[in-house]
């Protein structure tokens, strides 16, 4: 059935000021608002949904023109479909330089006050980061949520693996997870028996296989204990076979293209290398497709070109009385005006840096001086050499496959775990490849026409790429903050970020190095790894150099707890000190083990969600006497 | 004497072959027009002739495998299967010719006519006397003089014919559904906008298939959008002619949503029904352009494989189809000698 947009209502801002009442305010369109908006509607409240971002892209002609604009830049990062919009401004590649001792660079939008510069990124535009993510969707480990208690690292979660694992399923239907079962019972992980992922798993790439023919039943030692490998697939938020067996024997129906009017585009992944930043067939999961669900209901209002710049609070009762916000015309001129909304619950939902950064700039530290603390983000460390034969580099998605089973151990009392990435795009992320390649084979190799075609086709084809995500703990230091020096375009105040990539992080990626290398000798792959000091992620561990790249995997900086003294929110994402104001997103998330955040951030937006029902029916009952 | 028109099981294969060719038949047209578009322009009029050229080989699959639940044999290399460019289709009392060429406001007039709602009037007969000898997919089934008024009045006898056969099949404990079930293509292998595939195997099933073919295509009942709430081909595209979007409640010609900018310029100028022999032999497009048909032929013989026992392979007729986009947008961008006009895939098969 195609979905159309035709109830997503821009709303008049005169009309808002005394427009009914909205049972829920959402600040930001991105994966767990969406989900909480569809959720809340669903049960039939009233949402608006407050996006900084303009929402061109909700048309398939602004859909398409993100992929025009993607196909002309020279750069292809990970931001490079979306227009510069000063009034919304977002990090982008390009924009760093390694800092002296105590340096600040305040040139890019987040303000990089080191000592660490990061080059994570988020989106902000419709839908949030789920339009440039990867889309891969593992669980967590039931491990990741104990680490103190078993490793005496971290913190532990205030609720468990299986507290979760239901909204874990939710959040699978929701972005229409693609996988085997029997491919992802590995380490702790479990399933419900007789479950079954919405959709069959994608097949291993061709540069897997090779890689696995020669790794797996292989294994490695690490303290003692012995670790064999295997290459696997990895879940992924992209449509694939539809399993007949989900649900019951009810099946799954894929979702298609939302973005487009009546034009149900895109359906099956087709394997284009570029899933980030933007798939061209709509084939992977983003936020517009659970949007779509929920404008459908009549009940979501969205207000877009609204930055909402300051929480209001009474200081009685803690409670949130609006949303200050801050509505522009034009993504070209900085003119705007202000207006207050108000609702009876609020919902910030922007990301591990805005969301934070919002309560900060409204002077909100929360009671345990936590906001913004405990920033987390995966320590990516590239290893990158060539196969002997030719593979197949730049098939099939980003990523189909990789090893997994350091993921969790004894090890983790000493060292990081990792989670490895075989990169399907080659060299691109590392050295900027193929243009970097063709720029080295013309001034280096002299070659031209045919044999230069040829000579980056024999080199492309046999780029490996091994990405290692790397466990990063909370730390209080690592942080983002706000200061009145730094502001945007529309005088809101831009996130500042402080950070220091912990030793236990840097043990696990010099073990990952000689991991790599490991690896790279048993497939007879040729090693051309260089970190470069000049390189703004450049670091060093006991002498040996590494360059360590953003996850855009943010979070922990409102973290979960039991308690108002050492915690932010509860479990349920509400604020301890303001009782109608939920934080939600990996902000919440108290360590975020080696899983890609958006799976477990999604599944406890359904949590959330149902505890907003019940504080809403609460609400509005009758009052006992 | 019945007044159906299909009679027998032969007959019924005979007609069910015709919906073959005739749903593969609108194909190279709806795909030449796409690509000849200039890619980044026209998104709106890009995507729809691709919704509908992908909902065509919807149709071709759903009548396969009608064909192979009633015991047919699904064969697309049959010579005379690909029709030679143009082509004639009804509308109506009047024919009128389909061919191969640039996206234009002419070619919209086309595809109106093609997906245009034309049930018989009340009263009058469902067939069409045939007119100065044109070969017609959707002629009668023994009459040879004789056409269906419009292709929902030619799936409509479909559909009678299978309901009658099966009635009488069943009075004498029989069935007409005698076909291999792991011939059918089901879900697993297709799924895109709208229009589900389902397996093949009884009355129900094969008209609920027939229902979906008519409903996408003509919108039978002048119903703007479908039950699923998907729009009709023939107003998907009255949608660029008029310049905006339909929605839910608009009435008919009155499209009410958002406003559609056709650039009618920014499109290759392909040669119309281009053949082969009009370019130079022994030229590198002559070789391009034949090789796009060898490997056209090769295509429709691999798709006949997968209707025949084999359904796994059409996950694999997806890069294949890749490949077909790639060759043709080749085409479309060289000129041909001596003329205004771009080279295009001729489809002589």
């Amino acid at each position: 059935m195609s979905i159309l947009d035709r109830r997503a209502i821009m709303v008049d801002p005169g009309v808002l000021k005394n427009s009914g009442h909205y049972d829920a305010i959402i600040v930001g369109s991105g994966v767990a608002g969406a989900i909480i908006a569809n959720e809340l509607a669903q049960a039939g409240k009233r949402v608006l949904i407050v996006e900084a971002a303009t929402e061109t892209d909700r048309s398939f002609k602004g859909y398409s023109s993100y992929l025009q604009h993607f196909y002309g830049q020279a750069d292809k990062d990970n931001q490079s479909p979306f227009p510069v919009n000063r009034n919304a401004d977002m990090p982008r590649s390009g924009q760093l330089r390694k800092l002296d001792p105590l340096e600040i660079n305040s040139t890019s939008y987040i303000v990089q006050s080191g000592p660490y510069v990061t080059d994570t990124v988020y989106t902000r535009a419709f839908g949030g980061t789920t339009i440039h993510w990867e889309a891969k969707t593992p669980r967590m480990l039931p491990q990741d949520f104990q680490m103190q208690t078993l490793f005496g690292q971290g913190k532990d979660w205030p609720i468990r693996y299986h507290d979760l694992e239901v909204d874990y399923e939710l959040a699978e239907r929701e972005i229409g997870v693609s996988a085997n079962v029997e491919d992802q019972q590995y380490l702790d992980i479990t399933f419900r028996s007789s479950y079954v992922y919405p959709m069959h798993g994608l097949p291993l790439s061709y540069l897997d296989q090779r890689v696995a023919a020669q790794i797996d039943g292989s294994e490695v030692e690490l303290y003692g204990e012995r670790y064999p490998l295997r290459v696997r697939p990895f879940p992924q938020g992209r449509n694939a076979i539809p399993n007949q067996k989900y649900d019951g024997g009810k099946g799954y129906q894929p979702v298609g293209a939302v973005a487009s009017h009546q034009i149900d585009v895109g359906g099956r992944c087709q394997g284009n290398t570029n899933c980030v930043p933007i798939c061209p067939v709509q084939a992977k999961y983003h936020a517009g497709k659970t949007l779509a669900k929920a404008f459908d209901t009549g009940r979501v209002d969205l207000l877009s070109q609204a930055v909402a710049s300051r929480v209001v609070i009474d200081s009685a009762s803690g409670r949130v009385t609006g949303i200050e916000t801050k509505l522009y015309h034009d993504p070209a001129s900085p003119d705007h005006h202000t207006i207050m909304i108000t609702g009876t619950l609020y919902v910030l939902a922007g990301n591990a840096i805005e969301t934070p950064r919002l309560m900060l700039a409204s002077g909100l530290r929360s009671s345990s001086g936590l906001m913004g603390c405990n920033l987390m983000d995966h320590a990516y460390l590239l290893n990158w050499a060539l196969m002997p034969q030719i593979c197949g580099t730049m098939r099939g998605t980003t990523c189909t496959g990789g090893i997994v089973e350091l993921r969790g151990g004894a090890f983790r009392r000493h060292q990081a775990t990792f989670s490895v990435d075989i990169h399907n795009d080659g060299w691109g992320w590392a050295t900027g490849s193929p243009a970097s390649d063709v720029v080295e084979l013309v001034d280096a190799g002299n070659k031209f026409g045919a044999d230069l075609r040829q000579a980056i086709i024999d080199r492309v084809s046999r780029q490996l790429l091994l990405a290692f995500m790397i466990e990063v703990l909370p730390s209080e230091s690592n942080r983002v903050s706000v200061n009145p020096s730094y502001t945007d375009l529309l005088g809101n105040m831009r996130p500042v970020v402080s950070f220091t990539v912990p030793d236990y992080t840097l043990r696990g990626a010099a073990y990952a190095r000689q991991f790599a290398k490991t690896v790279f000798a048993r497939l007879g792959a040729e090693d051309h790894t260089k970190y470069d000091p000049s390189d703004y992620g450049f670091v060093t561990y006991e002498g040996e150099p590494f360059a360590i790249r953003g996850g855009n995997h943010l979070a922990g900086t409102h973290v979960m707890g039991t308690d108002k003294a050492t915690s932010v929110v509860d479990t349920n994402q509400r604020c301890w000190d303001h009782d109608n104001l939920y934080l939600v997103g990996a902000g919440s998330m108290p360590t975020i083990g080696t899983a890609n955040v958006t799976l477990t951030l999604a599944a406890m937006a359904f949590r959330s969600a149902r505890n907003m029902i019940m504080q809403l029916g609460r609400l509005h009952a009758p009052v006992q006497t | 004497m019945t007044t159906h028109d299909i009679t027998s099981i032969g007959l019924l294969h005979r007609q069910l072959f015709k919906a073959m060719q005739l749903e593969h038949a609108t194909a190279p047209p709806y795909i030449s027009a796409l690509y000849s578009i200039h890619p980044g322009d026209n998104a709106d009029a890009a995507q729809i002739l691709r919704a509908v050229a992908v909902e065509e080989m919807l149709h071709l699959t759903i009548a396969a495998n009608v064909m192979n639940a009633v015991g047919g044999t699904v064969d697309f290399t049959v010579a005379g299967f690909v029709p030679s460019y143009p082509t004639v289709l009804p509308d109506g009392e009047h024919d009128f010719e389909v061919g191969l060429g640039p996206f234009g406001k002419d070619a919209l007039e086309t595809y109106l006519k093609i997906e245009r709602p034309a049930m018989a009037p009340r009263g009058q007969a469902r067939h069409v006397q045939i007119k100065g000898g044109a070969r017609h997919f959707i002629s009668h089934p023994h009459d040879q003089t004789l056409r269906y008024y419009s292709i929902g009045e030619f799936y409509a006898a479909i559909r009678d014919g299978i309901v009658y056969l099966e009635s009488e099949a069943k009075a004498k404990g029989k069935t007409i559904f005698t076909g291999d079930r792991a011939k059918q293509a089901t879900a697993e292998y297709y799924y895109s906008g709208g229009g589900r595939l389902w397996p093949v195997f009884d009355v129900d099933s094969a008209c609920r298939a027939i229902d979906l073919v008519i409903e996408q295509g003509e919108g039978e009942l002048k119903q703007i959008f479908g039950a699923e709430g998907e729009i009709a081909h023939y107003y998907r595209f009255d949608q660029l002619q008029k310049g905006r979007y339909y929605q839910i409640g608009d009435q008919p010609g009155q499209p009410t949503g958002r406003e559609i900018h056709v650039n009618w310029e920014a499109v290759w100028p392909i040669a119309v029904n281009l053949k082969l022999n009009k370019i130079p032999e022994k030229s590198e497009l002559h070789a391009a352009v034949a090789d796009f048909n060898k490997a056209y032929r090769e295509f429709l013989a691999f798709l006949t494989r997968a209707f025949n026992g084999e359904p796994k392979l059409l996950l694999e007729a997806v890069p294949r189809m890749f490949e077909f986009r790639n060759r043709m947008q080749q085409l479309i961008r060289n000129p041909l000698p001596g003329g205004d006009c771009n080279a295009a895939p001729t489809y002589e098969i």
